[in-house]
C-alpha cells in the first residue's frame, strides 16, 4: 500500500509542477498570447467546448469514424491474412505485392480517396481502413503460421473439411493475436483519423483543433489537444483491462 | 530449399503480373472513370516523365531530406534523452509515467500546436517530424535500459567500469535490438508526417504535389507521387533491416 | 613476520601442508552478519584466508553461500562486522576481487565476440588499446578458447562460455578469484576438465580462491580448506583441512583414502543439517 503511495506520488510529480509552473509563469507575466495559454483559461475553454456540445459532437464523429474504419480494416486483413497463413500457394503469389503496398504511406492515400469520395465520413473510414488492413493482414498471416503444427496434424488426422478446420483449430487458436492485432489497430484508428481531420477532413477532432488554432485560441487549441491524449490514453486503458479480462493467460506477455 | 525460394520468386512475380493486369484491365473498361484512376501505363509514363527532367524529382529529394533531417533530430534527442532517464532508476520512477501518459497522443495533434508557435514554415514541418518520431525511439531506450540484465550491473561494479562506460559498452548495446526496432518505426512515421507537414504548410514536396495533383484531377501524377512515396518506404525500412540483422548478428535467434 | 619467511613460488609452494598462519591473510572475514529486516540470513561468520589459499564452502542451500560470496565481492554489505582485503575493509567491489557467476548466459556480454568480453576487463582497467590483443589472446589460449576468439557467447557451449567468464576474471589480474558455483551447470567431463584448469591457473597466479560448490567431491578435490556452513542462520559449522598433495589428478586423488575419508565426513556433517 505505501509503495503505491510512493509510486503514485512520483508519478504525479512531474505534471503537477508543469502544470503550476506554467500557471505562475502565466499570471506573472500577465500573458497575452496567440499560441499560449495558461493552465486555467485551458480548463475554462475545455468546459466551454464541453457545454456548447461541440466538443462532444466532434468526439463521436472521430470515435465513430474510427470504429468503422477500425472494423473494416482489422475484419478484411485478418480475413485475408487467414487465407494467407492456411494456404501456401496464394500467400507466396501475393507476398511480393504485398511487400511491395505496404510501404505506402496511408497519407498518401488522402489525396486519392479525397478524390474519389469527396469529404466526410465515408472518406475518413476508408482511409483508416486502408491504414489498417496492411498490418492486420501481416498479424493474421504470422499468427495462422505459428498455429502449433501438432493440431494441424490433429486436423488432418481426423480429416476434417476446411470450414470445420477453420472455426474448430485456426480460429480459436489464433482469438489472442487477434485480440493483440485489434488492440494495435485501435489505438492506431484514433492516430489516422486525427491526422486525416488535420489535414483535410472538415470533420471530428482534429478539425476541430486545427480550427482553434486558425482562430487564434490558444486555450481552446490545447483543451483539444489535452482531450485528444486523453481519449487515446483511455482507449488503451481500456483495451489492456479488455484483455486482461478476456485472455488473462495472454495479458502476461504484454507487461511492458 | 533452392526450388522452394525459386518457385517463391515466381510465383511472386506472376502474382504481381496479375496485379498489375487487372488495375489494367479495371481502367481499360472504365469501371472507373480515367480523371480518378489512372492506368497503370499513364502512371508509368507520368513517372518517367517526372523523374526525368520534371519537378518529381526535386520534389522526391525534399521529401526524403525532411524526413531523414527529422528522423535523425529524433533519434538524437531521443537516444540521448532515453538514455539519461533510463540509466537512473529515480529518473524513470519519475518521469516514466508521465511520457506513457503522453505516448497515446496522436502525434499529428502537435501540428496546430506547431503551427501556432512557428507558422506554416520548413522549422515547423521539421519540429513535427522530430517530436512524431522522437517518442518510439525514447521509450525504446528507457525500456532498453531498464530492461538490462541485472547481472550485467552487478559485471560492471566488478570490473570497476565507470558510470560512462557502463552506459556505453552494457546499457546501450543491450537496449539495442529495441533501439534498432524504434528507429525503423521513427522512420515511417517521419515519412507520414513529412507528407502531412508538406500538405498542410504547403512546403515544396512529394506532399504537396500530390494534393495539387489531386485537385487538379492529374490522376496520373497523383499515382507516380503515390508510387515514389511506397518506394522511399520501402527502400527505408530495407536499408534499416540491413543495418539490424548487420549489428545484431549477435543474437542466437536470428 | 612475513618478511622473514622465505620468498616463494606459488607453483612450487606445496600446499598439502596448512598454510602459515603468521602471514597476514588475504582475506579476514570478521564477525560478519546480514539481515533483511527481522530475517537473519548470516549469523556472524570469521574465516582468514591466507594469500595463495583455496578454500571451498559448502553447505545446504539455504545456508547463505552466495551470500557469503557476494560479501567478499563487495555485491553485499554486511549488517554487521567487516570483510577485509589486505589489511583494510572492503568497502564495495575492488578489481582485486574477480566473481565467477554460475549463470554464464547471463553474466557475458551477448553482442561481444569472446576477444570482446575479455577485453572489456582491460577496458575496465584502462590498459591501453594497443596492447590488449597480446593479452586477450594469450589469456584465451591458456583457457583453451584460442580458436574461438571471434565466436559470440550464443555460438559456443556453456562450458566454452564458463571458460570465456573465467578468462574475463583473469584479465582483471585479481588477487582474489570467487567462484559461485560455476560448474553446476556442466555436465560430468567438461566439469572435471575445467576443475583441473582452474587449478593450475590459480597455482600458475597464485590467485587466492573462494569456491563455492554443493558438490562434496568438488569441494575436497578442489580446496586446501573447506569451509562447512550451517543454515538458519548460515554459520559455520565445521573448518576441515584437506591434507591432499598438489597436483591433484582426477584418478589418482579421488582415490586416495585421505579423499574418501574427507567425502565421508562431510556426507555425514551435511546429512546431519538436512535432517
Amino acid at each position: 500500500m505505501r509503495s503505491v503511495l510512493k509510486t503514485s506520488w512520483r508519478a504525479a510529480l512531474l505534471p503537477v509542477v508543469v502544470i503550476v509552473v506554467a500557471q505562475i509563469a502565466a499570471t506573472a507575466t500577465q500573458l497575452e498570447s496567440d499560441s499560449l495559454a495558461s493552465p486555467i483559461d485551458i480548463v475554462a475553454a475545455f468546459f466551454a467546448v464541453l457545454t456548447d456540445g461541440s466538443l462532444l459532437r466532434a468526439t463521436a464523429d472521430t470515435l465513430m469514424a474510427a470504429f468503422c474504419g477500425c472494423v473494416l480494416g482489422v475484419g478484411a486483413g485478418s480475413l485475408i491474412g487467414i487465407v494467407l497463413g492456411l494456404f501456401r500457394l496464394a500467400d507466396d503469389s501475393l507476398d511480393l505485392t504485398i511487400e511491395l503496398l505496404r510501404p505506402v504511406p496511408v497519407v498518401a492515400l488522402i489525396p486519392v480517396v479525397m478524390m474519389l469520395l469527396g469529404f466526410g465520413a465515408r472518406m475518413e473510414i476508408v482511409i483508416i481502413a486502408l491504414g489498417l488492413l496492411w498490418p492486420s493482414i501481416v498479424l493474421a498471416r504470422a499468427a495462422v503460421r505459428e498455429v502449433e503444427p501438432r493440431l494441424m496434424e490433429v486436423s488432418a488426422v481426423l480429416m476434417l473439411g476446411f470450414s470445420a478446420r477453420l472455426t474448430k483449430i485456426v480460429l480459436p487458436a489464433i482469438v489472442p493475436q487477434l485480440f493483440m492485432s485489434l488492440k494495435l489497430a485501435a489505438g492506431y484508428a484514433l492516430v489516422v483519423a486525427v491526422t486525416v481531420e488535420i489535414t483535410a477532413n472538415p470533420f471530428g477532432l482534429g478539425y476541430g483543433i486545427m480550427m482553434a488554432q486558425q482562430a487564434l485560441r490558444p486555450a481552446e487549441m490545447f483543451a483539444y489537444l489535452l482531450w485528444i491524449g486523453a481519449i487515446g490514453w483511455l482507449i488503451s486503458l481500456l483495451l489492456n483491462a479488455a484483455q486482461r479480462r478476456v485472455l488473462p493467460a495472454f495479458a502476461k506477455g504484454d507487461a511492458r | 530449399m533452392r526450388t522452394s525460394s525459386l518457385r517463391k520468386v515466381f510465383l511472386g512475380l506472376l502474382g504481381l503480373a496479375v496485379f498489375i493486369l487487372v488495375w489494367k484491365l479495371i481502367t481499360d473498361a472504365k469501371l472507373v472513370s480515367p480523371i480518378f484512376f489512372p492506368s497503370p501505363e499513364r502512371t508509368l509514363a507520368s513517372l518517367i516523365k517526372g523523374l526525368s527532367g520534371g519537378a518529381l524529382l526535386g520534389q522526391t529529394l525534399e521529401t526524403v531530406q525532411r524526413m531523414l533531417l527529422g528522423w535523425l533530430l529524433a533519434s538524437l534527442v531521443g537516444i540521448m534523452l532515453g538514455a539519461l532517464i533510463g540509466v537512473s532508476r529515480r529518473a524513470r520512477a519519475f518521469i516514466a509515467p508521465t511520457l506513457e501518459l503522453l505516448r497515446p497522443l496522436p502525434a499529428s495533434a502537435m501540428i496546430p500546436i506547431a503551427i501556432a508557435f512557428l507558422g506554416f514554415s520548413n522549422p515547423m514541418v521539421l519540429v513535427v517530424i522530430a517530436f512524431g518520431a522522437l517518442w518510439p525511439m525514447l521509450l525504446a531506450t528507457i525500456h532498453g535500459f531498464a530492461a538490462m540484465e541485472p547481472r550485467l550491473y552487478e559485471v560492471s561494479a566488478v570490473l570497476g567500469l565507470t558510470r560512462l562506460q557502463t552506459i556505453w559498452k552494457l546499457a546501450l548495446p543491450s537496449a539495442m535490438p529495441m533501439i534498432l526496432a524504434s528507429l525503423r518505426l521513427g522512420l515511417t512515421i517521419s515519412l507520414i508526417l513529412a507528407i502531412v507537414g508538406e500538405m498542410l504548410a504547403s512546403r515544396d514536396g512529394l506532399g504537396q504535389s500530390i494534393l495539387l495533383a489531386s485537385r487538379s484531377f492529374r490522376s496520373a501524377d497523383l499515382f507516380a507521387g503515390i508510387v515514389i512515396l511506397g518506394a522511399i518506404g520501402l527502400v527505408g525500412s530495407r536499408l534499416l533491416s540491413l543495418a539490424e540483422a548487420r549489428l545484431l548478428r549477435w543474437q542466437a535467434t536470428r | 613476520m612475513a618478511v622473514t619467511q622465505a620468498p616463494f613460488h606459488a607453483g612450487e609452494f606445496d600446499r598439502a601442508d596448512p598454510v602459515p598462519r603468521s602471514v597476514q591473510p588475504r582475506i579476514r572475514i570478521r564477525d560478519v552478519t546480514l539481515s533483511y529486516g527481522a530475517l537473519q540470513i548470516i549469523g556472524g561468520i570469521s574465516v582468514d584466508i591466507a594469500p595463495g589459499e583455496t578454500i571451498s564452502v559448502i553447505g545446504p542451500s539455504g545456508c547463505g553461500k552466495t551470500t557469503l560470496l557476494r560479501m567478499l565481492a563487495g555485491l553485499a554489505k554486511p549488517t554487521s562486522g567487516s570483510v577485509e582485503l589486505d589489511g583494510s575493509v572492503l568497502a564495495g567491489p575492488n578489481r582485486s576481487v574477480a566473481i565467477v557467476f554460475q549463470d554464464y548466459g547471463k553474466a557475458l556480454l551477448p553482442w561481444r565476440t569472446a576477444a570482446g568480453n575479455v577485453s572489456l576487463a582491460l577496458e575496465a582497467r584502462g590498459c591501453p588499446a594497443r596492447e590488449r590483443p597480446e593479452i586477450i589472446r594469450d589469456l584465451l589460449d591458456k583457457i583453451g578458447l584460442g580458436r574461438h576468439a571471434d565466436k559470440y557467447p550464443s555460438e559456443m557451449s556453456g562450458g566454452m562460455q564458463q571458460r570465456l567468464q573465467i578468462a574475463r576474471c583473469l584479465a582483471q589480474e585479481p588477487k582474489v578469484l570467487l567462484m559461485d558455483e560455476p560448474f553446476g551447470a556442466l555436465d560430468a567431463m567438461t566439469r572435471q576438465a575445467l576443475q583441473d584448469e582452474v587449478l593450475s591457473l590459480v597455482a600458475m597466479t597464485g590467485a587466492t580462491m573462494v569456491f563455492v560448490t554443493h558438490d562434496l567431491e568438488e569441494a575436497i578435490y578442489l580446496g586446501d580448506r573447506i569451509v562447512c556452513l550451517q543454515p538458519n542462520p548460515g554459520r559455520v559449522g565445521r573448518m576441515v583441512d584437506v591434507r591432499l598433495a598438489r597436483p591433484r589428478d582426477q584418478l589418482m586423488t579421488r582415490e586416495d583414502p585421505e579423499f574418501l575419508r574427507l567425502r565421508r565426513e562431510l556426507y555425514d556433517l551435511i546429512k546431519d543439517d538436512h535432517q
